[in-house]
């Protein structure tokens, strides 16, 4: 067994480099836009610029520091986020608690309630005019409450909320706790692992989301981060050339700028990550675990 | 709050669990509004809509809303790009996932394996405005990074988002781009769960990685594997708006337009309300049947249902 350690075999080799391979796959992109963001502007038009910067200027993200629409959107994606990952983990533990409970009379209807929506939906439109009809439409609330709980969360949840040891949770029931204060005292301290997956799917989605703003949206200065971000990298604000059609003229900056745009959209994600990586691999796994 | 309660005791029941139902009250009221009321909604499907007189007011046509959009090619258009982009993507795709979840899992320097793993997920976190923005920035005719090398080359520019066939190429690398690393979560799990005395054992019987890996390994998962698969493939009729809408362009309209964004700009563009509703609610009932047919034959074939 020893020997197998120390010797790379031909697999060896050959797993490391399919591997790494990938990896580079997935990275290169990602330093490309970096490295573009902060590259000369000649070489960026050159399309030289490969995963390194050539030169070295910060003239796009000083532009940036300047666009109020960004730092608008960016604002309205960060109160999006915040309170959609908030509203999102009580509802979630609300019904996963709840729902996990073998005690609980009418708890597989109840479940079922909600799993339903996962096969069966009213569809865009019918959801669309009662979004509308409640009187969301153009509304902050329309960017976080329609989509406010997630089944694929409730069911990762509710499975780990399930596999806590019920002992613990027995013994303060017998000292006369209610379910109550079982659930902070004894479920929530348990599951920070599991608030963290969920808390880091939910954030990511409201981060991310395009389409509620696009759905939803009328009034410029309600837009998004991604729905502003889209409107700069395509309709042409940051330069008079739209850039909609392909092999049109482009201004040098605005490559440069729409580089810069899409590292300063994706950096806050990026820097959360690795903090939550230990957690949602297990998270996963849950959600796999059909209950 | 729950009438499905055993007569016996209801009140005793609501009473006791008093706090538990409480919570579920905000969660079943966010159902009721935002999926079930909804769903109400269907209706439109079969009347002639007006937005003015409403659901209640609008008049019923039966299937006639149906029978238009059966007629229009463009909604069949848009099943059969939903269909080719799904199918496509899940031929690349599924085989590679397992391929990289084999060699991960190969691998036994845990810090390499780990800071791999990390950095293979980060593309699922991207979203796919951003992912759009880069795409064009590596496949523009202009002044992509891949036109610069293919011209470097002496080859000339490739439409890499601009004609139907490469247009479906840059979609499927995208996605596989983006979903291949986070795929790999579910294959791993499972591999985590192979005993290890059968490549003890298999080693001290002079088995080759590769045998260990075809005659151990990949028996071993293949439950995950057929279940992964139906899962997938009970999925063909839906891809998300995001990816085709922000990908596409007007050039390539008559493959990028797929069912969603076909519903997308039929309603919300167009306000025929009526005939998206029934394209959506189209694809719902098959997703149904897919979705069930896929669980039967799950269970048929002694796998777990899906369902």
């Amino acid at each position: 067994m020893k020997k197998r350690k120390k010797n790379l075999s031909a697999g060896d080799i050959a797993a490391y480099i399919l591997i790494t391979f990938m990896v580079l796959i997935c990275v290169y992109p990602l330093l490309n836009v970096l490295a573009c963001s902060v590259s000369e502007k000649s070489a960026v038009l050159g399309g030289k610029v490969t995963f390194y910067p050539i030169g070295f200027e910060l003239g796009a993200y000083k532009k940036i520091l300047g666009m109020t629409q960004i730092w608008k959107a960016m604002k309205v994606s960060i109160i999006a986020t915040i309170t959609g990952t908030g509203l999102g983990l009580i509802l979630t533990v609300a019904a996963a608690y709840a729902l996990s409970k073998e005690k609980l009379h009418g708890r597989k209807i109840l479940s079922g309630f909600i799993l339903f929506t996962m096969y069966f939906s009213g569809g865009m439109i019918p959801t669309f005019l009662v979004v509308k009809s409640l009187g969301l439409y153009d509304s902050y609330a329309a960017l976080v409450v329609p989509s406010a709980m997630n089944v694929f969360n409730f069911i990762i949840m509710r499975t780990f909320f399930r596999e806590l040891p019920k002992e613990l949770e027995e013994a303060a029931l017998i000292d006369g706790a209610g379910d109550m204060r079982v659930l902070f005292r004894i479920a929530l301290p348990l599951s920070k692992p599991i608030l963290a997956t969920v808390g880091l799917f939910y954030a990511v989605s409201y981060w991310n989301d395009y389409f509620s703003a696009l759905l939803y949206i009328q009034s410029a200065d309600k837009y998004s981060l991604q729905l502003r971000l889209r409107q700069m990298l395509y309709a042409g604000e940051l330069n008079q050339v739209s850039m909609a059609a392909e092999g049109m003229a482009t201004q040098v900056m605005s490559e440069s700028l729409k580089m810069a745009s899409i590292v300063v959209a994706t950096i806050p994600i990026l820097i959360v990550y690795p903090w939550l990586q230990k957690y949602f691999v297990k998270g996963v796994m849950l959600g796999s675990v059909k209950g | 709050m729950n009438g499905k309660v055993k007569k016996k005791g209801a009140l005793y029941y609501l009473k006791r669990d008093k706090w538990l139902y409480l919570i579920l009250v905000p969660v079943i009221l966010y159902y009721l509004l935002f999926k079930y009321l909804p769903m109400g909604g269907i209706v439109m499907a079969f009347q002639d809509y007006n937005l003015f007189k409403g659901i209640f007011g609008s008049e019923f046509v039966g299937l006639s809303v149906f029978q238009k959009i059966f007629k229009d090619h463009q909604f069949w258009n848009s099943i059969r790009n939903t269909l080719i982009l799904n199918l496509l993507t899940l031929a690349v795709n599924f085989p590679l996932t397992i391929i990289l979840a084999l060699a991960l899992n190969e691998i036994r320097a845990a810090k390499f394996k780990k800071v791999s793993q990390s950095l293979l997920y980060i593309p699922h976190f991207i979203s796919w405005v951003v992912v759009a923005g880069i795409a064009d920035n590596l496949f523009n005719m202009t002044n992509g990074t891949l036109n610069t090398v293919v011209k470097g080359l002496g080859g000339s520019a490739i439409p890499f988002l601009s004609s139907n066939g490469w247009w479906i190429f840059t979609y499927v690398i995208c996605n596989v781009w983006k979903e291949i690393g986070w795929g790999t979560i579910v294959y791993l799990a499972a591999l985590t769960g192979v005993d290890e005395s059968l490549y003890e054992a298999a080693y001290l019987d002079g088995a080759t990685r590769f045998q260990r890996i075809i005659y151990i390994t990949l028996p071993s998962i293949k439950s995950v594997i057929v279940t992964m698969l139906i899962l997938n493939i009970s999925k063909m009729m839906t891809i998300g708006l995001d990816a085709p809408l922000l990908l596409g362009n007007s050039k390539v309209m008559s493959i990028s337009e797929v069912i969603s964004t076909y519903v997308y700009r039929l309603g919300i563009e167009k306000a025929s309300y009526a005939q998206a509703t029934a394209v959506g609610l189209f694809q719902s009932v098959v997703n149904i049947i897919i979705l069930l047919l896929a669980d039967k034959f799950a269970k048929l074939i002694g796998e777990e249902g899906i369902l």
